[in-house]
């Protein structure tokens, strides 16, 4: 009305012009898929925003595969190209540059992002293109709807129930088993459904709860809710932790003079909890720790050794393997024992051959023909001792006589 | 289990503690932003990025050995010239509030870059000798860190308060937010104190950054997180009132900590910002 | 029909071939997430930056809306588009519900305004994560099938986002070019001058509000089905807001179409750096872009590409006006004659114009403020056709007694009549639109806009001329009136005080008022300009207006006053002619203090 509007042509001009200068920048090559010309995988990273501190580990373990790759021939008498791209820790953005991958770079094959929601955006992308997809982190099965996706993380197709039950198998063959737990948790999306698997395996075990907790995914004080814990005196403590709740949940116990008696982590940041003197006798669960007998794996000594020299030079503060980087690792491995068991690179025969197949990776004999192409839950038990993380549960995979220590 | 447990005594008035710890972080990160604002007229989302960048500093640092308490003289100068040296660029262009948002911001993805290029996104904890110490007074634990930053947190917004108030230096700053030409007109020297309470706000962040730094895991993705609670305890402490901020902070802090003490922990957002809304509704302009 | 609607609509229906083209998928992605930030900032832009009421808070009308939609997929199975427009009623009406509490609250404006709506947004995510809407499981679509509208499924995200985007601009400009925008800039630049120049302030703000959130859901659903996975996390944070400020600030908030050219920019921006190599460098890359550009153009893009492109603001076609925009100011006699209408078509309900009917009855008035006694019981009559003056030191209620008959303030207690008709405790756009109008002694114009457009304003508000374009012919001719038709582009802070002085007149007279009430207009001028003013206020007196001044200038008071009255601390002290009333000694006393008095004693 009083403010014209007689620029809109060519304002509206301009700014399309502005935007597609910009866009330019978006790099969009069409390469010939001749023979001898390399093979391109392509995938996203959250290698900026919050997710960014355990993507770092995946870039490093993805760019040590390709090298041993190409040193060993590539894929199908071929070198092997990764392009990876930033998805900035966004969903949404994942889920475009996905279908950039797919559709205007043309990548040969797919690997999975990082966390369940970049790998849900990814995986609507794949079922559109009829894309294999291979994953390293996704933490809800239940989600995982789509035929050609394979999960490198055996977590197993019900994680909520198996893995408390690994737990408290380990906690009831230990020194002190545990009558009465408090649990805490965050209510982020993986953690939370786990903890609720808990609190079942838990009624049906007859073990008495004694104080539930959730918290939303970015408090910051967890004075209170240590307070509560200590009040509550539990024998064991299950901490449905991601990141840094752990530390930041052991530092207000220490704040207030109490240590649990046994307690648990889910998914913490292993590097920082491993070095916190509070977090002495933490359990965790892993699919593997660098130690015997996980390093006798094929091939596992090796990646570890250089993995450790890699991560210490990018200066992570914690360079020893353990299941995110184990996990990412098994996810090329799968991708390609596809690819030369099919002898191609077609999506439909390598998802076909690997539903019916057991691979071998750094995580022993994976199989896929579970519900959502989950196999066995392979998840063990772990815990601080002396700052490191030791596996103690099941007997078969522990090393030099460890066991689960309880003060 | 029942939705709402009663606390024991004990319980309460420790969780009321640890609120008005946090509490008092929200008001020393918020008072460097909200006489930014409120004086100045600059959203300086930037102010967090400086803390942060403190932080690591002070992290660095301390990682080779030097007390982070003394570290404190050598970051508060660099950010005092930092600071001063943002007012001194800003000074030369017409921004008006908003504007500073969007200058601010891409300062702030400058330094998280930054950041994140040399330290890495790794989560990084300062180890200090503070870290292990607490008193105990009655029932109560008081942990050094957080009694550091309360301490800190009174004292500075104290004489901030005071140096508004009473000195002729806070007049003149006062003076120029209400009515700049006003101002100019008697005589107040604004290009100098403008550069001079930049430096300050600066300054003031890098303080709350070595708070942070002694409390709580650093990453550069975090810098976000503090973001919304900051910006309502500035907003509701009153812009630019040198102890606003530190008694929203505490308002909003010690809200969200009894919550966690009663009830599920889940709901405290809602209950300190719901609070937050029945003030401003009921007694808008009233600060705390 | 106008040129910029037909070019939004044809470039929608063209760029809505773009899925044909056969270009790969990913565009319609990428461009999907453009036009959905081109919604969500033009539709924030409709309530914030048209009237300044900066909100924190559309990530909460975004996310009830991702939410509505998100559960009425998964758990009531509804076919998705049907989940739209609910989506978008939703969050309306969540919009009107927080607005309606908290713009009756005259205290929340800026900043205060800014935090409410972040904690809203805080609140509402809080329960949403921990009631079944989510309960922090979050919530899948996966298994909801994508309504087959265009060629593929990124297609139809587009095509849905082109159509959202493309009716989302085109209500922008509407918005901006109607009557209604005009009174949201108005609420922008000076709310309390607007709402006394008679718009409806309040009603306004929630209908921008409503909009704005209505278009913000709609936004939401769509966006809910393109993730198909969606946790409280990523949506109730002040992640949505601060983007939306960032790209309208940077496109330009005055302008309907600033936003869209900001989202389009920093998406670009966005996407730009994505590749693994530069991630971290690509970060600072696009702060600093961010930076150089505001600092370069502090306006925002588009008034910088205005410019640039070498065109000006002009008129809208039709209001173009016949008259050639006088440079030399009209004697007298001109003005007379120019003076627009006649006597009998001024008064609406046709009664004709006599000098002597009581026109403004106050009886009993009081108003304090907290402490202070501003006006106490006061009785006064204003007749029609009278120029009654008013007087009194400083202080003693003259200018309170003006704000409250506008409605700028409420009365404490008293009745106040006009026409007949009970103004007391009327909202002061009613007052506005009942015939009374003021000037302000201090002038505040409406900053941002032209000369004219801030008289065309009080025309269309306090005059109910309904036409953008009849309004400003209309206060062209006001221009002419009082000299300023020279000066009617310009914007208020490049006039003298002479001319901003005319400049409140004028925009008192353009609501063609039968009472007008003027505080201290010829405090600050030089003897001729006051000269000038006062043929003025005779002008405009015999064109049939009545009018109560406020006035220290003496001799001004003697020249035009029929009755003067005598303020005194809130009383009505004395009330006559103007020549008998000032020989009275309480008001010489009252005037001059008592012992100036008693030394003139013998």
């Amino acid at each position: 009305m009083l403010k014209a509007s007689p620029t809109s042509r060519r304002s509206a001009l301009a700014a399309a012009l502005f935007g597609l200068v910009v866009l330019g920048g978006v790099d969009s090559p069409v390469s010939a898929q001749t023979a001898g010309a390399p093979i391109r995988i392509g995938s996203t990273l959250a290698l900026t925003g919050p997710l960014s501190a355990t993507a770092q580990i995946h870039r490093i373990v993805g760019e040590i595969y390709v090298e041993q790759l190409n040193k060993r021939g590539g894929l199908l008498g071929r070198q092997v190209e990764w392009i990876v791209k930033d998805d900035q820790s966004k969903a949404d953005l994942a889920r475009t540059l996905y279908e950039q991958l797919v559709t205007a770079d043309k990548v040969d094959l797919l690997i999975g992002p990082y966390a369940t929601g970049a790998i849900l955006s990814a995986m609507g992308v794949a079922q559109r293109y009829n894309k294999v997809l291979v994953h390293h982190t996704l933490g809800i099965p239940s989600l995982a709807k789509y035929d050609m996706q394979f999960p490198a993380w055996s977590l197993g197709a019900d994680p909520a129930t198996t893995v408390p039950n690994t737990i408290f198998d380990a906690l009831a063959a230990g020194p002190k088993p545990p009558k009465t737990v408090a649990v805490v948790t965050n209510k982020f999306p993986s953690i939370q459904f786990m903890t609720a698997g808990a609190r079942e395996v838990m009624k049906k075990r007859g073990l008495t709860e004694v104080l539930f907790l959730e918290w939303d995914f970015g408090n910051r004080d967890f004075g209170p809710i240590a307070n509560r814990i200590k009040d509550a005196k539990p024998d064991f403590v299950w901490v449905g932790a991601i990141g840094l709740d752990g530390n930041l949940l052991l530092d207000a116990m220490k704040k207030l003079d109490y240590v649990p008696p046994q307690h648990f982590y889910l998914y913490p940041a292993p590097g920082p909890l491993v070095s916190l003197p509070e977090a002495k006798n933490a359990l965790s669960v892993t699919i593997f720790e660098d130690q015997l007998p996980f390093t006798s794996a094929p091939g596992a000594a090796e990646f570890v050794k250089i993995y450790r020299e890699r991560a210490t030079k990018a200066g992570l503060a914690d360079p020893s393997v353990e299941t995110q980087a184990a996990a990412s690792y098994t996810a090329w491995q799968i991708l390609e024992a596809g690819v030369v068991a099919t002898k191609s690179l077609d999506d439909k025969a390598i998802a076909t051959w690997l539903k019916a197949n057991k691979v071998d990776t750094l995580q022993g004999k994976l199989r896929f023909d579970g519900l959502g192409n989950f196999g066995d839950d392979l998840m063990r038990v772990k815990q601080v001792q002396n700052g490191h993380w030791v596996v103690v549960w099941p007997k078969e995979v522990t090393s030099g006589g460890a066991k689960l220590l309880a003060p | 289990m029942s939705a709402f447990t009663l606390p024991s005594a004990s319980l309460l008035s420790q969780s009321v503690l640890s609120g008005i710890f946090v509490g008092a972080l929200y008001g020393l990160m918020g008072l460097g932003l909200s006489l930014n604002w409120g004086l100045l007229r600059l959203i300086n989302l930037a102010h967090f990025a400086f803390a942060f960048l403190a932080a690591y500093l002070c992290y660095e640092l301390a990682s080779r050995g030097l007390d982070p308490l003394l570290a404190l003289a050598a970051i508060v100068p660099l950010f005092f010239a930092i600071g001063a040296g943002l007012q001194g660029l800003v000074a030369r262009f017409a921004i008006t509030p908003f504007n500073s948002l969007l200058l601010t911001f891409g300062l702030t993805g400058i330094v998280e870059a930054l950041i994140q290029s040399i330290w890495t996104a790794d989560f990084r904890k300062l180890e200090s000798s503070y870290a292990q110490q607490k008193f105990k007074v009655g029932t109560l634990f008081v942990p050094v860190p957080e009694l550091i930053t309360l301490v800190l947190a009174v004292a500075i917004s104290a004489a901030v308060w005071a140096v508004l108030r009473y000195t002729d230096l806070g007049r003149a700053l006062r003076g120029a937010a209400e009515d700049a030409p006003i101002a100019a007109a008697f005589g107040v020297n604004q290009k100098a104190n403008a550069l001079l309470l930049a430096g300050t706000c600066a300054a003031l962040a890098s303080i709350a950054g070595v708070c942070l730094a002694l409390s709580f895991t650093l990453a550069p993705s975090q810098i976000y997180a503090w973001i919304g609670v900051v910006f309502a305890a500035v907003m509701l402490g009153g812009l630019g009132r040198a102890l606003g901020p530190l008694v929203a902070g505490t308002l909003i802090g010690v809200s969200e900590a009894v919550t966690m003490a009663v009830t599920a922990p889940s709901w405290a957002p809602m209950v300190s910002f719901t609070l937050l809304i029945a003030v401003l509704v009921l007694r808008p302009g009233k600060s705390a | 029909m106008k040129r910029t609607p037909i070019a939004i609509v044809g470039a929608g229906v063209a760029l809505a071939g773009l899925p044909l083209l056969g270009l790969p998928p990913f565009y319609d992605s990428l461009l999907y997430l453009m036009l959905h930030w081109i919604v969500l900032a033009t539709s924030w832009n409709i309530l914030s930056g048209y009237t300044g009421y900066f909100s924190f808070g559309h990530g909460a009308f975004f996310g009830a809306g991702l939410y509505t939609t998100s559960t009425l997929l998964a758990r009531f199975d509804w076919p998705f588009l049907w989940t739209l427009p609910v989506a978008a009623l939703v969050a309306a009406v969540l919009g009107v519900a927080l607005g309606a509490i908290v713009f009756r609250v005259k205290g929340v404006r800026g900043e205060l305004f800014a935090l409410l709506t972040l904690a809203v947004t805080f609140v509402i995510g809080t329960i949403v994560g921990n009631t079944p809407l989510d309960g922090g499981q979050g919530v899948s679509l996966s298994a909801v099938p994508v309504p087959p509208i265009g060629p593929k499924a990124s297609a139809t995200f587009y095509l849905l986002a082109l159509a959202a985007a493309t009716s989302t601009l085109m209500i922008a400009w509407g918005v901006a070019a109607s009557r209604f925008g005009a009174g949201l800039f108005a609420i922008h630049d000076d709310e309390d001058a607007a709402e006394v120049m008679g718009v409806p302030t309040y009603r306004y703000k929630l209908m921008a509000l409503a909009i704005s959130c209505a278009l913000a859901g709609a936004a939401g659903g769509i966006h809910a089905l393109f993730l198909s996975y969606v946790t409280v996390g990523e949506v109730f944070t002040i992640a949505v807001p601060l983007t939306v400020v960032l790209m309208s600030v940077l496109g330009g908030t005055r302008h309907w179409a600033g936003p869209a050219v900001g989202a389009i920019a920093i998406t670009g921006l966005l996407y730009s750096f994505t590749a693994a190599d530069h991630a971290i460098a690509g970060k600072a890359a696009t702060g600093a872009i961010l930076i150089a550009a505001i600092l370069f153009m502090p306006d925002g893009i588009l008034p910088r590409l205005q410019r640039v492109l070498g065109r000006r603001r002009t008129r809208l076609p039709s209001a173009a006006p016949a008259q050639p925009t006088a440079s030399a100011l009209p004697t007298a006699a001109e003005a007379v004659v120019a003076a627009p209408g006649d006597a009998s078509a001024r008064d609406r309900r046709g009664a004709t114009v006599r000098v002597g009917a009581v026109l403004l009855q106050v009886r009993g008035l009081d108003k304090r403020f907290k402490g202070i006694h501003a006006l106490s019981a006061v009785d006064v009559d204003v007749r029609r056709g009278e120029i009654l003056g008013l007087l009194g030191p400083n202080g003693s209620g003259k200018s309170t007694f003006i704000n409250v008959v506008s409605g700028h303030y409420a009365a404490t207690a008293g009745e106040i009549r006009f026409e007949g008709r009970t103004l007391t405790g009327e909202p002061a756009h009613r007052i506005a639109a009942a015939g009374i109008a003021r000037t302000y002694q201090i002038p505040r114009p409406f900053a941002q806009f032209s000369v004219v457009d801030n008289v065309a304003l009080a025309a269309m508000f306090g005059g109910a001329v309904a036409d953008p374009a009849a309004a400003r012919r209309e206060a062209m001719t006001w221009l002419e009136f009082t000299g300023l038709a020279g000066r009617a582009e310009a914007r208020p802070d490049a006039l003298n005080l002479h001319q901003r002085k005319f400049l409140e007149l004028a925009r008192a007279l353009a609501s063609r008022p039968r009472l007008v009430l003027l505080d201290e207009v010829l405090c600050g001028l030089t003897p001729s300009e006051t000269d000038a003013a006062v043929a003025l206020i005779r002008r405009i007196r015999d064109q049939g207006a009545t009018i109560v001044f406020v006035e220290h200038v003496m001799r001004a008071v003697m020249a035009l006053s029929d009755r003067i009255v005598v303020f005194d601390h809130g009383l009505l002290l004395a009330e006559g002619a103007a020549s008998e009333v000032m020989k009275r000694p309480h008001v010489m006393t009252a005037y001059l203090g008592t012992a100036a008095v008693a030394g003139a004693r013998p």
